[in-house]
C-alpha cells in the first residue's frame, strides 16, 4: 500500500513540487546561515588553529582572543622556557599598521612577526612561493585576501612591495592562511622585520608559542605556566574555543539564530500546511481505502513514507544548493574560509524533519478520524 | 472463518440515530432484513429513507445504536474494530456511485487495490486485476488512467475492484446513478453476470427503477424501515424469509 501512497503523491504534482521546494529552500536557508555563523566563529580562531607546530599559547592573563594584544615582557619567554614539560617556546609578534601598495591602495594590515630562528608560526601551506623566504629582511608573504585587496584582479608577481611605516616590504609569496575574522590583509614576516616596523614599544612579543615535551600533557604544562603568575597558558584548541566564545557572546550568533529559526518555522509551516492540505483533499480516496479494508497502520505507513520522500528529496536538493553556493562563494579570496560542516547539514535536516513530523502526525490523526462511511455520500 | 449459513446478511432490529436532544434524528427504526447467498438483492426507496446508513451498518462502517448484524453467521457487533476491518477486507466488495477510483493509478492498479491492501505483491495483484478486467471487457484499457475512461468504463473498473479478491458479499451504492440509461443497463448486466455467484450475495442500493428487473429480491425502504419485500422479476426466490416491519 505504501506504493499507492507514493503514486497519490506523485499524481498531485503541484503540491508535491511545492513541498519539495519549501523543504529545499528552508534547508538551504538554514544551512547557509548556519554555515556563515560557523565560519565566522571559526574565523575568530583561524589564526590560532593555523599554527600547527606549537600546541600551547601563552598570553597576558586577560587576553581572550587573537585580536586582543597585550605585549609580554621578553623575560616571560625565558620563564616559559624554564617550565618543566616545555620542549621549546618562541615569540610571536602581532602588529596592526597601515600599508600602501605601489599602486596607491591603502589598507590596514595585520603583520605577524615570526621568530627568525625557529620560524614557528610560519604558514604551513602556500599558494605561491616559499614561506621561509621571509628570513630575508623586509620581506613578507601575504594571504590571498590581502593580495586581492592590494593588487585586485592581478596574479602574483615577484618584486612587488607594500609600504608600511616608511619601509618597503617586499612580497615574496602568497600564503594559504585561513581568512582572519577582521578581514584585514594578513602578512607573515620575520620577527626582526616586525621589530624594525615597531614604533619603539618597550615590548614586542604578543604571544608565546610553546610545545610540550613528548609524554607531557599540554593541559598539565599549561597549569604549570599559569602557576608562574602573570601569564595565562592555553592549549591551541582551548585558546581557539575561548576566542570563539568571546566573539560568540557579542550577540552576532543571536541574529543568525533568528534567521535559522525563521527558516525552520517557515519551511516546516509551508511543508506541513501543504501536506495537511494534500491529505484533506484526498479524504475521499483515503476513505475509500479504509472501506476496502486498508488499516490505519497501513495508512500511517503511507503517510510516513510520503513525508519521508518529501523531506528526503527536499533535504537533498536544499543541501546540494547550500553546498554549491558555499563552493561558489569560497572562490572569493575574502570568503575562502566558508565551509558547511556535515553536522550542520545533518542537524538542519533533522530539525526540519522533527518539526514537519508534527504535521505528519496531525495528518495521520486526520486520516484516522476519517469516517469511511462518508464515501457513500 | 465464515459459516455455511445460507443467509449472507441478517439484520435484526437495527436502530441508528444521529445527534442528541432536539437534534436527534432516528435514521434506522428497527430494521429486520436478510439477504441470501446467490441472491441479487435490491434495497430501494426515496432519498433520505436510510438506505445508505443501512448499508454502512451492514458493511461494519457504522455502529448501530442497537440491534445486530451478522454476515455469513459472524456477528459484526462482537468483532473488535481491527478484526472487523480485516473481515471487510476479505469478505466484502464495494461499488460506489462516484466510482471512487484513485486518479494516480491505472485501471488495473485501481482494480488491484483490495489485493494490495491484503498484502499481495504488486505485480501479482495487478496481473490478477488485469485478467478480471479482461473478463469484464476492459482488456484493452487496463493501462488507462480514470480520466481517460468513460463513466461506464470507470464503473466497470470499480466493479473489478469489488470482485478481484472474490468477496462473499458485494455492496453497491447507486451503481447506475451517474450513468445514462444504456450504460447503466450494461453495468447492471455485467454485475448480474459477473458478481452473482451461488456462494456470494450482492446487495444493491438504488432508486433507479429502470434497473429493477435485474433484482431477485427488492426490499422497499421508507422512514428508516423496510416497508415491503418482494421477489424481483428475475427471482427464483418467491419472498424474503423475513416479514416486513412496516406498520400495519
Amino acid at each position: 500500500m505504501t506504493w499507492v501512497g507514493l503514486q497519490m503523491l506523485r499524481n498531485d504534482r503541484a503540491k508535491f513540487a511545492a513541498m519539495i521546494v519549501a523543504v529545499s529552500l528552508a534547508v538551504f536557508l538554514m544551512q547557509n546561515q548556519a554555515a556563515i555563523l560557523a565560519t565566522m566563529l571559526s574565523m575568530t580562531a583561524a589564526q590560532i588553529r593555523d599554527v600547527k607546530d606549537a600546541d600551547l599559547w601563552v598570553t597576558q592573563p586577560e587576553v581572550e582572543c587573537f585580536d586582543q594584544v597585550r605585549s609580554l615582557r621578553d623575560i616571560e619567554l625565558l620563564r616559559v622556557r624554564g617550565v618543566p614539560g616545555v620542549a621549546w617556546a618562541a615569540p610571536l609578534v602581532k602588529i596592526d599598521a597601515i600599508g600602501r601598495s605601489d599602486g596607491g591602495r591603502l589598507n590596514t594590515v595585520t603583520m605577524l612577526g615570526i621568530d627568525d630562528a625557529s620560524l614557528v608560526g610560519l604558514p604551513h601551506r602556500m599558494r605561491v612561493g616559499q614561506a621561509d623566504a621571509i628570513r630575508e629582511r623586509d620581506t613578507a608573504v601575504i594571504d590571498p585576501g590581502g593580495h586581492e585587496l592590494f593588487f585586485p584582479g592581478e596574479p602574483f608577481r615577484p618584486g612587488r612591495s607594500i609600504r608600511i611605516r616608511d619601509r618597503r616590504i617586499r612580497i615574496v609569496g602568497v600564503s594559504d592562511a585561513a581568512a582572519p575574522f577582521t578581514g584585514l590583509p594578513l602578512l607573515h614576516t620575520s620577527r626582526s622585520t616586525a621589530a624594525a616596523l615597531s614604533l619603539g614599544e618597550a615590548h614586542l612579543t604578543s604571544f608565546i608559542l610553546a610545545k610540550a615535551t613528548p609524554g607531557s600533557r599540554p593541559a598539565e604544562v599549561c597549569r604549570r605556566i599559569d602557576a608562574l603568575g602573570g601569564l595565562r597558558a592555553r592549549t591551541t584548541e582551548g585558546f581557539a574555543r575561548d576566542a570563539m566564545r568571546f566573539y560568540g557572546s557579542q550577540g552576532v550568533p543571536m541574529l543568525f539564530m533568528v534567521t535559522i529559526g525563521i527558516g525552520l518555522v517557515v519551511g516546516a509551516a509551508i511543508t506541513g500546511q501543504t501536506f495537511l492540505m494534500f491529505i484533506k483533499e484526498n479524504a475521499r480516496p483515503l476513505s475509500m481505502l479504509k472501506v476496502v479494508g486498508t488499516t490505519d497502520r497501513q495508512l500511517g505507513r503511507m503517510i510516513l513514507l510520503q513525508g519521508a520522500l518529501v523531506l528526503g528529496l527536499g533535504s537533498c536538493f536544499g543541501s546540494a544548493i547550500a553546498a554549491a553556493v558555499c563552493d561558489l562563494v569560497r572562490t572569493q579570496p575574502f570568503l575562502r574560509s566558508l565551509y558547511l560542516p556535515w553536522e550542520i547539514a545533518l542537524g538542519t535536516c533533522g530539525a526540519l524533519a522533527s518539526v514537519t513530523g508534527l504535521a505528519l502526525y496531525a495528518s495521520f490523526r486526520h486520516v484516522r478520524a476519517l469516517e469511511p462511511a462518508t464515501v457513500f455520500r | 472463518m465464515v459459516s455455511d449459513d445460507p443467509t449472507a446478511v441478517r439484520c435484526t432490529d437495527i436502530r441508528r440515530h444521529f445527534g442528541e436532544g432536539e437534534a436527534r434524528v432516528e435514521v434506522l427504526c428497527g430494521v429486520d432484513h436478510s439477504v441470501r447467498r446467490g441472491e441479487l438483492s435490491f434495497l430501494v426507496g426515496p432519498s433520505g429513507c436510510g438506505k445508505t446508513t443501512l448499508i454502512s451498518v451492514i458493511a461494519g462502517l457504522l455502529e448501530p445504536t442497537s440491534g445486530a448484524v451478522s454476515l455469513f453467521g459472524r456477528n459484526l457487533g462482537t468483532m473488535p474494530p481491527d478484526e472487523r476491518v480485516l473481515f471487510r477486507r476479505e469478505h466484502l466488495g464495494f461499488v460506489f456511485q462516484q466510482y471512487n477510483l484513485l486518479q494516480a493509478l491505472t485501471a488495473a492498479e485501481n482494480a488491484a487495490v483490495p489485493l494490495l491492501a491484503a498484502g499481495m505483491r504488486r505485480l501479482e495483484a495487478v496481473d490478477r486485476a488485469r485478467a478480471l478486467l479482461d473478463r469484464l471487457g476492459l482488456g484493452s484499457r487496463t493501462g488507462a488512467y480514470p480520466r481517460q475512461l468513460s463513466g461506464g468504463q470507470q464503473q466497470r473498473v470499480a466493479l473489478a475492484r469489488a470482485l478481484v479478491h472474490e468477496p462473499r458479499l458485494v455492496i453497491c451504492d447507486e451503481p447506475t446513478a451517474a450513468l445514462d440509461h444504456a450504460t447503466g443497463e450494461a453495468v447492471m448486466e455485467l454485475l448480474a453476470t459477473a458478481a452473482v455467484h451461488p456462494d456470494r450475495a450482492v446487495l444493491v442500493v438504488t432508486h433507479d427503477s429502470r434497473v429493477y428487473h435485474f433484482a431477485d429480491v427488492i426490499a422497499h425502504m421508507d422512514d428508516g424501515r423496510i416497508v415491503r419485500t418482494e421477489a424481483g422479476p428475475s427471482s427464483p426466490v418467491p419472498t424474503s424469509p423475513f416479514p416486513s416491519t412496516a406498520p400495519a
